[in-house]
Parts: C-alpha cells; sequence; structure tokens
C-alpha cells in the first residue's frame, strides 16, 4: 500500500517544483518509504539515508542554512499524521478487498476450497517416498488403485468393478471397468495394472514388501488381470486397496517428474504443488468415473504450527482443518454454531516400544510389565484431548482381529512396584531407563511418562530427538530402551513377526500365527489367528500401547461429505463440498 | 578503495572455499540419512541400502564433495534429491517471501527505532527519556512469538479485536497478487519490525550517547548551533557509519533469524525451508543453501565495509 503512493508521489513530484511544503507533506505521508523522498530531490548529502530523521535534517537544510524553528517540530505531528494515514490505507484497502471476495453468490457450493492439514509432502513420488502425507492426498484423489476402500477400511471396487478368489486362495481374477482413462488421456486398461505391479515388485519401490506372495501377474484380456499367487495371503486384496495396488501410466512413465508432477486415473489433477507448503487439486474433467468431483479446485494447505491452522479456519481462509490438533481444538469445541468438530477412527498406534533384546533392561519379562502396569492410560488420553480410544495390543479396532484387551495390564501401580522389586529394583536402586522419541510429538507425552513412570519409582530420561536422527538411532540401530512412535500404518501386525524389526520382539509361536493366519484362505480363521497373535504379543508385554489416536476433523457449517475416518491416510475428497454460510 | 576492495575480494573467495568444506563435514555428521527418510518406518533394510545406491549417498565423500563443489563452480547448486527441484528455484520461491518480509520489517524497525532512539538521547525531561529506556528493555526483550500472538489477537482477520488483517499463509499465486501478497506480509512484518526496532534503537541511542559526550558536540555548539541542532546535523550524521554496520548485519542475521514468525504466520520462507530440509537429511539442497546464505553474509559484510567508507571519509588512507 505504500508503494503506489510512493510512486504517485515521484510523479507529482516531476510535476511541480519541489516546495517546502510538499516536502514535508511528503514526509508525512509515509516515513516508511524514506528512499524516495530522497531521490526526489538532489540531496544534501551524497548519501541515501535510510533515516526519515535525517531526511527531516537534510529538508530542513536545504532552504537555507540558518536553523528555522517551526521545522525542527515537523517530527512529532508528522510521525503521527502518518501512521493514521498509513492505518487507514491498510484498512480501507482491506475492506475494500473483504468486500470484493463477499460478493461470491450465496448458498451455491464453492467452486474453489482450501482445507487445511498438517504433515506436508515433499515431493509427490508416491512410488519410493515413505509418509502418510502422499497417502492422505494423493490415493483416490489423483491416484487409484485397483481396489478402493470404504470409511470403514474394507475393501470395495476400485478399478476393478468385481474379483473372483479361488477356493484355494492362490488365484484373483479382476475384471476391470470399461472405458477408463488417465488424465492425460491414456487408456486405462489390463496393461497398466500388470506393468504397475511388475514395476513395484521389481524396482521394490515404497510397500513392494506387501506383494511377495504374488508369483505372476497377468492380462487374458483387456480388461481382466489375474494374480497367481504362491501362497494364499489374506492381506493382499486389502493391501491392494493402498500404494502396493495404485495403477500408473506406462505411456507416460519417463516424460513427467514424479517428485512435482502426477499422472493418475483419480477425478483429482495435482494443478500445483509447492513442497512443504500445499498441494492444489482440479477436478479432472476427463474422469472416467461416474462420481466426478463436485468442487472444481480444492487446495490442501499445511500448517506446521498449531495456532497459524486455528487461526486459518477461524477467518475463514480454510473451510476444515484435518487435523485440528487435541491442545487447540477447544475453541472450535465451544462454537458448535459455526463448526461441527468430529474424532473420526483411525488405525494410528502410539506404540511405547521396549527394547526385547538381550542385554537391556526391558528384556526382563518383569521391568516391561511394570511399566505397563505403571502407565495410567486413562489418564494420558484424558490430558491428550480426551478423543483418543485405549488399545491395549497391537491391533486397532479397525484392523482384523482386533479384541478387547484391557483387562490384560490394567492401571496398577502397587503391582508394577511388586514386580520391579522382583526384578531386583528398589528405593535404594530404582530403575533407570531412557525414552527416545522424535521430537515432531512434542514434549507431553514424554513428561506424562515420565512423571507417571516416577510414581512407581522408574527413573525415567527423556530425550527428544529430530526423526532422521530417531531413524538412525532407533529404528536403524536399534539403540533405545524405551521408544515412542506413532505406527499409523493399518495391517502392519505383521511387524510383530519380524526378528529384525527394531522392537527385537522374537517369539516363534507369534511368527507362526502371523504366518499362518496370513496364508489361511479363510478369512475368519485367519482372523482367529491374528487375534491369538495379538493377545500372546500384549500378554508378553512386548511393548505397551499408548492409545489408539483418533484425529479430530474441525469443519466450518456448510462442509458436506468430508471424509472423517481415516483422513490422515486416505482422504477422498471426490463428494466433497463447501456452501458459505 | 580500489586495492581495499580486491584485498577484501579475495579474503572472500577463500572464506567461501573454507565454508564448503566445512559445511560439507558437518552436515555428515548428522544421525541419518536421506535414504532412511524416504523409506520411512515400514521398510526393509535391502530397500533403504537399494535408496542409497539411487541417491548416491553410498559414494566416497571426497567424489560427493568434489561432485558438488565442481557444480557450485559452474554456478549449478544442484537439485533436490527429495523435491526433484532444482536449488536454484526453491530458493528464489522462499526468498520471494522471506525478503520483502525482511525489507518491510526493517522499514517498520528503522521508522521506529531511529526516532525514538534519537528522542530517547535528545529529550530535556529525564521522565522521557527513561520512559523510552523502558520501551526499550520491553521492546527488547519480547519474545517475536509472543508479539506476534498478541498482534494476531488484535488485528487478525477472524479471531483479532479489530480483524482487518490476514494472519496466515501466502497467496498461492504470490506477487502475481501483489496487493494479496502485500497485506499478508504486514502483520509479520509489523511483529518482526516492533522486536527489530527495539534494538535498532538501543544502537541509536548509544551510537548517539556516543557522539554527545565526544567534542564534536561541544565544538558545534560553540559554532552556534543549539545542542538539537548539533545532535541533528552533526551528531547523527556522524553516528550514520555505525548505525549503517548496525542495519546491515540486522538485515543478513534476519534472513534466518525471522524464521519464528513465518512458522507462526504459516509463510514458507527460507528459514522454515531450511530446516525442513535438514529434517529430511536433503542434504545437497541443505548445502546449497547454507553456503548461499554464507555467501550472502559476506557480500553484505564487504558491502557495508564500503558503505563504511563512503560514509565516513576519516577511514581513508
Amino acid at each position: 500500500m505504500t508503494k503506489p503512493t510512493g510512486a504517485h508521489d515521484r510523479f507529482d513530484a516531476s510535476e511541480e517544483p519541489t516546495t517546502t511544503e510538499n516536502t514535508a507533506e511528503k514526509k508525512a505521508e509515509k516515513p516508511a518509504m524514506p528512499m524516495n523522498t530522497t531521490e526526489n530531490k538532489p540531496s544534501m548529502n551524497n548519501v541515501t539515508s535510510l533515516d526519515p530523521t535525517l531526511q527531516a535534517a537534510g529538508t530542513a537544510k536545504g532552504p537555507k542554512k540558518g536553523s528555522n524553528k517551526s521545522k525542527r517540530h515537523v517530527p512529532g505531528w508528522a510521525i503521527v499524521l502518518a501512521i493514521i494515514a498509513a492505518l487507514a490505507l491498510i484498512i480501507g484497502g482491506v475492506l475494500m478487498a473483504k468486500k470484493n471476495s463477499g460478493t461470491a453468490a450465496n448458498k451455491t457450493p464453492e467452486t474453489n476450497v482450501t482445507i487445511g492439514a498438517k504433515l506436508a509432502p515433499t515431493n509427490l513420488d508416491i512410488r519410493n517416498t515413505a509418509g502418510t502425507a502422499l497417502d492422505q492426498v494423493l490415493i483416490g484423489n489423483v491416484y487409484e488403485s485397483l481396489v478402493g476402500r470404504d470409511s470403514d477400511n474394507n475393501v470395495k471396487p476400485g478399478l476393478a468393478k468385481s474379483w473372483q478368489i479361488s477356493d484355494d486362495g492362490k488365484t484373483y481374477t479382476f475384471e476391470l471397468h470399461d472405458g477408463m482413462k488417465f488424465s492425460n488421456g491414456d487408456v486405462l486398461n489390463a496393461d497398466d495394472v500388470v506393468w504397475s505391479l511388475n514395476e513395484s515388485r521389481k524396482e521394490g519401490t515404497h510397500n513392494a514388501d506387501v506383494l511377495s506372495a504374488i508369483e505372476n501377474v497377468t492380462a487374458p484380456d483387456d480388461n481382466t488381470v489375474v494374480l497367481t499367487l504362491k501362497h494364499p495371503d489374506s492381506d493382499l486384496l486389502w493391501n491392494l486397496s493402498g500404494r502396493a495396488g495404485l495403477v500408473f501410466d506406462v505411456d507416460a512413465e519417463g516424460k513427467y517428474n514424479p517428485k512435482t508432477q502426477a499422472v493418475g486415473s483419480g477425478p483429482f489433477t495435482v494443478q500445483r504443488f509447492i513442497a512443504d507448503d500445499s498441494v492444489t487439486l482440479k477436478r479432472n474433467d476427463n474422469y472416467w468415473g461416474k462420481n466426478k468431483a463436485k468442487t472444481e479446485q480444492i487446495t490442501i494447505k499445511y500448517f506446521a504450527d498449531d495456532n497459524a491452522a486455528v487461526n486459518a479456519l477461524k477467518s475463514g481462509d480454510v473451510a476444515v482443518l484435518a487435523p485440528v490438533m487435541p491442545t487447540v481444538k477447544k475453541t472450535f469445541e465451544e462454537d458448535p454454531t459455526h463448526y461441527t468438530t468430529i474424532a473420526g477412527d483411525d488405525t494410528d498406534k502410539y506404540v511405547l516400544a521396549m527394547n526385547n533384546a538381550a542385554g537391556k533392561v526391558t528384556a526382563d519379562k518383569r521391568v516391561r510389565q511394570a511399566i505397563r502396569y505403571a502407565i495410567d492410560h486413562n489418564e494420558l488420553i484424558a490430558a491428550w484431548g480426551n478423543t483418543d480410544k485405549p488399545l491395549y495390543g497391537p491391533i486397532p479396532s479397525l484392523d482384523p482381529g482386533y479384541e478387547d484387551l484391557s483387562s490384560l495390564y490394567p492401571h496398577d501401580e502397587a503391582k508394577a512396584k511388586q514386580l520391579l522389586k522382583e526384578a531386583g529394583y528398589d528405593a535404594q536402586h530404582p530403575l533407570k531407563i531412557t525414552l527416545t522419541y522424535p521430537n515432531t510429538y512434542g514434549p507431553e507425552l514424554g513428561d506424562m511418562l515420565r512423571s507417571q513412570l516416577s510414581r512407581v519409582g522408574i527413573d525415567l530420561d527423556v530425550h527428544m530427538v529430530e526423526f532422521s536422527a530417531w531413524l538412525e538411532q532407533v529404528y536403524t540401530n536399534k539403540n533405545y530402551d524405551l521408544s515412542l512412535v506413532d505406527h499409523n500404518e493399518s495391517h502392519d501386525i505383521g511387524n510383530w513377526a519380524n526378528p529384525d524389526y527394531y522392537f527385537n520382539y522374537n517369539n516363534a509361536e507369534v511368527q507362526k500365527l502371523i504366518t499362518d493366519a496370513r496364508t489361511n484362505p479363510d478369512e475368519k480363521k485367519s482372523n482367529e489367528l491374528l487375534k491369538q497373535a495379538a493377545r500372546i504379543i500384549s500378554e508378553d508385554a512386548a511393548a505397551d500401547w499408548l492409545f489408539n489416536f483418533r484425529a479430530t476433523t474441525a469443519m466450518a457449517k456448510g462442509v458436506e461429505n468430508f471424509p472423517v475416518n481415516m483422513n490422515q491416510t486416505f482422504m477422498p475428497l471426490a463428494d466433497f463440498t463447501y456452501t458459505k454460510q | 578503495m580500489f586495492r581495499f576492495i580486491v584485498r577484501r575480494l579475495v579474503t572472500l573467495v577463500v572464506a567461501l572455499f573454507a565454508i564448503s568444506v566445512l559445511i560439507f563435514m558437518l552436515l555428515r555428521v548428522l544421525p541419518g540419512d536421506l535414504a532412511l527418510v524416504m523409506a520411512g518406518v515400514n521398510a526393509s533394510p535391502e530397500r533403504v541400502a537399494h535408496l542409497r545406491v539411487e541417491l548416491g549417498l553410498n559414494r566416497p565423500l571426497t567424489t560427493q564433495y568434489l561432485d558438488w563443489f565442481g557444480s557450485l563452480l559452474h554456478g549449478d547448486l544442484g537439485v533436490s534429491q527429495m523435491t526433484g527441484r532444482p536449488v536454484t528455484v526453491r530458493v528464489a520461491q522462499r526468498a520471494s517471501i522471506t525478503f520483502p518480509l525482511i525489507g518491510m520489517g526493517l522499514l517498520v524497525a528503522l521508522g521506529i527505532g531511529i526516532p525514538l532512539g534519537y528522542k530517547s538521547v535528545i529529550a530535556r525531561s529525564s521522565r522521557v527519556r527513561s520512559a523510552m529506556q523502558l520501551i526499550a528493555i520491553i521492546g527488547g526483550s519480547v519474545p517475536a512469538l509472543w508479539a506476534g500472538l498478541v498482534l494476531i489477537l488484535l488485528f487478525a482477520r477472524g479471531t483479532g479485536l479489530i480483524g482487518i488483517l490476514p494472519s496466515q499463509g501466502f497467496p498461492l499465486d504470490a506477487w502475481q497478487e501483489p496487493g494479496k501478497a502485500f497485506v499478508s506480509l504486514l502483520l509479520p512484518a509489523l511483529t518482526v519490525g516492533i522486536i527489530v526496532g527495539a534494538s535498532i534503537m538501543r544502537y541509536t541511542r548509544s551510537a548517539l550517547m556516543e557522539q554527545m559526550s565526544s567534542d564534536v558536540i561541544s565544538m558545534a555548539m560553540a559554532c552556534g548551533y543549539t545542542r538539537k541542532q548539533a545532535m541533528l546535523h552533526v551528531g547523527l550524521r556522524l553516528a550514520m557509519p555505525q548505525l549503517v554496520s548496525v542495519i546491515g548485519l540486522t538485515f543478513a542475521e534476519m534472513i534466518t533469524g525471522v524464521m519464528v514468525i513465518e512458522n507462526l504466520f504459516a509463510l514458507p520462507g527460507i528459514g522454515s525451508g531450511l530446516i525442513n530440509d535438514v529434517g529430511h537429511r536433503d542434504l545437497i539442497a541443505v548445502q546449497s543453501e547454507l553456503f548461499l546464505l554464507a555467501a550472502f553474509f559476506l557480500v553484505i559484510g564487504l558491502l557495508v565495509d564500503i558503505t563504511h567508507r563512503v560514509l565516513d571519509p576519516r577511514l581513508k588512507g
């Protein structure tokens, strides 16, 4: 706003000769842009001064060298005037801008909506880069999988309209929709599916391990894909609804930069992507499906700062916050006339991993049990915003094999102390133990754990580290006692069957149960086996599960069909609309 | 003057070389690498190893350094391995937010700092002087984050008492919508300006105090200037070189110093970009960005010194 004024000033100056009043007026208008004022007249000093007071000095000196009393009073009132003028300009400008934006027709859905999220993608390369930020924005919007997923984490038709599984569970036959196209106009048929699956398996792209049961992928015709398996895999279908089952355009491969662009078949295309800041989705008008996107343009803006996110929703710059963090969500809960806040179910497990490796203090089962008894999960949840669900085992309620295991380790400080005593720790020799976790989760959880464990005499030393440092120290080198991470992946109980995983949990019975569950073609039996495995893992106190995180979504009134469940990993926006109230 | 500049330029080149080595070595000490970050928490060790080869992280350090420095010499800052975009494009994009923010913040700071600093020296009433002193102390001890939050509570659209200004984000079309872009920088610039203004005020004050007690002012007063005139015409002029140094260095410092403010107002500027890149261990990007910053600091330092000499003829010879 100061800029145009400055330009205007200079114009004035060239039109008419500079007079003293004129200069004073200029000064009054804009102390913030002294450079221009200096340019207007041949400067007394050969220096372009940055200081308005000094210019006043220059001006005062200008006409004649002698002192001029009235001139010296200029600074005081001039500054006040300038501030008032500047404020008036700003307010006027903003009000005008507001008016303009307010003229949009009422009661029809907005064509251009912004929603706020937290974890930002750094690139768009969903085949090679970890992180749920990519799943959240791309799957179901820009890329589509062979099969889809509903809001209860069940498989539903996707690019394939139907499928048959042979009785021995080793042959999957998918029938694809007709007339499918990618956003660039290329035809999507069985060739693209076969190529995408084979490419993942060959290149070992992110999450390709879940396809390891596949022996062969073939396309008998343009609309049929057949998967032949080495052994039955009860998780395969679900896995094909996620990253592993995404279908890419074989003809476009190598013609675009997958880190900055995306070519998919979904109801949206990526119009603009600013790393770590925002992704703008545009309706794909060539979308093959019936369910075309209802909003023309949706921008997902990422907020690292929770307060900035809150301000964005309050000021109407975003229509939705997915998620709103527990520490700041109250402001929307208290205003139900303007906002809806809903906690969605999710598969996020806040796992307090205990290093099960021999030689660690946590290798002693009694120590691990004591820690589990010492933690008051309800207190943690209450302090953490009271939306999360307790979780006492490795399987969350949205995953197959879930069972309520809350009876296994109820909060019991006496029992914890007793177990510690048996393990050889007492007030004279307290158990000293370290918790290492990524600083992205904030200090609160570490503080709460420290105070809860101190009640039973455990001296917890909390280290917050950068996520990359955690990846090296804890995840790769397994150099830790306790660690805390949100394992948000669904269907990931398999990690407990992997003795090389950073949990260092090695239980042959669990490994057998989980392998059997995976290779059992009967869904019911498979789930039963998973249930057994989960119970053993929890009984072993292999880790503690602090809670099952439920992301809270805050929406302005007028938002419709926004996915609430699991929207941190899967947020299909085709039906989403927002009508300003 | 010419010899001075040449000498300084030679030092600058040597310093840049040393800095490049230092940056490269220090970054290699950080735990974790890009391959781990890209692979995430469900990946097999084979996948991490595969990525490491793909990203060239398994090459000997000297090769990696020579590759990087060689391209630097050709003016090529490299491509960020995480984002797939050239570092120059990324830095330019982020600088188009940070630099205007600093510029506006500095203008506010100078508009506040110099007049108040001047006033706090020249005021006759000791009450005014101590009030000024108090302002400087308060301004200097307020955390930037808090100042920003207060301004948001006062002026932010949607939440503020006088809710007129946007308090977060930068328009997607950036400076193609100059009005919107400018307005979105107003609150953050004001926050920066207040904080930095307080320090400029203290510097102005101490620079002027120094002049005040010098013989120059007595001399000017002996020639018939009033005390005020002497300070305005002679004192400020003499204090200028010192102030220019301070302003120059403040400017350079603010490039990363405004990061807290950028985060608070959700502006994707240089500071937060750097933190993100370090977090991802996108080392090629980080080292080029740090190198650019270092070069910028050195150039600003050089410019400040040259200006210093131009402003203060006594330094000649």
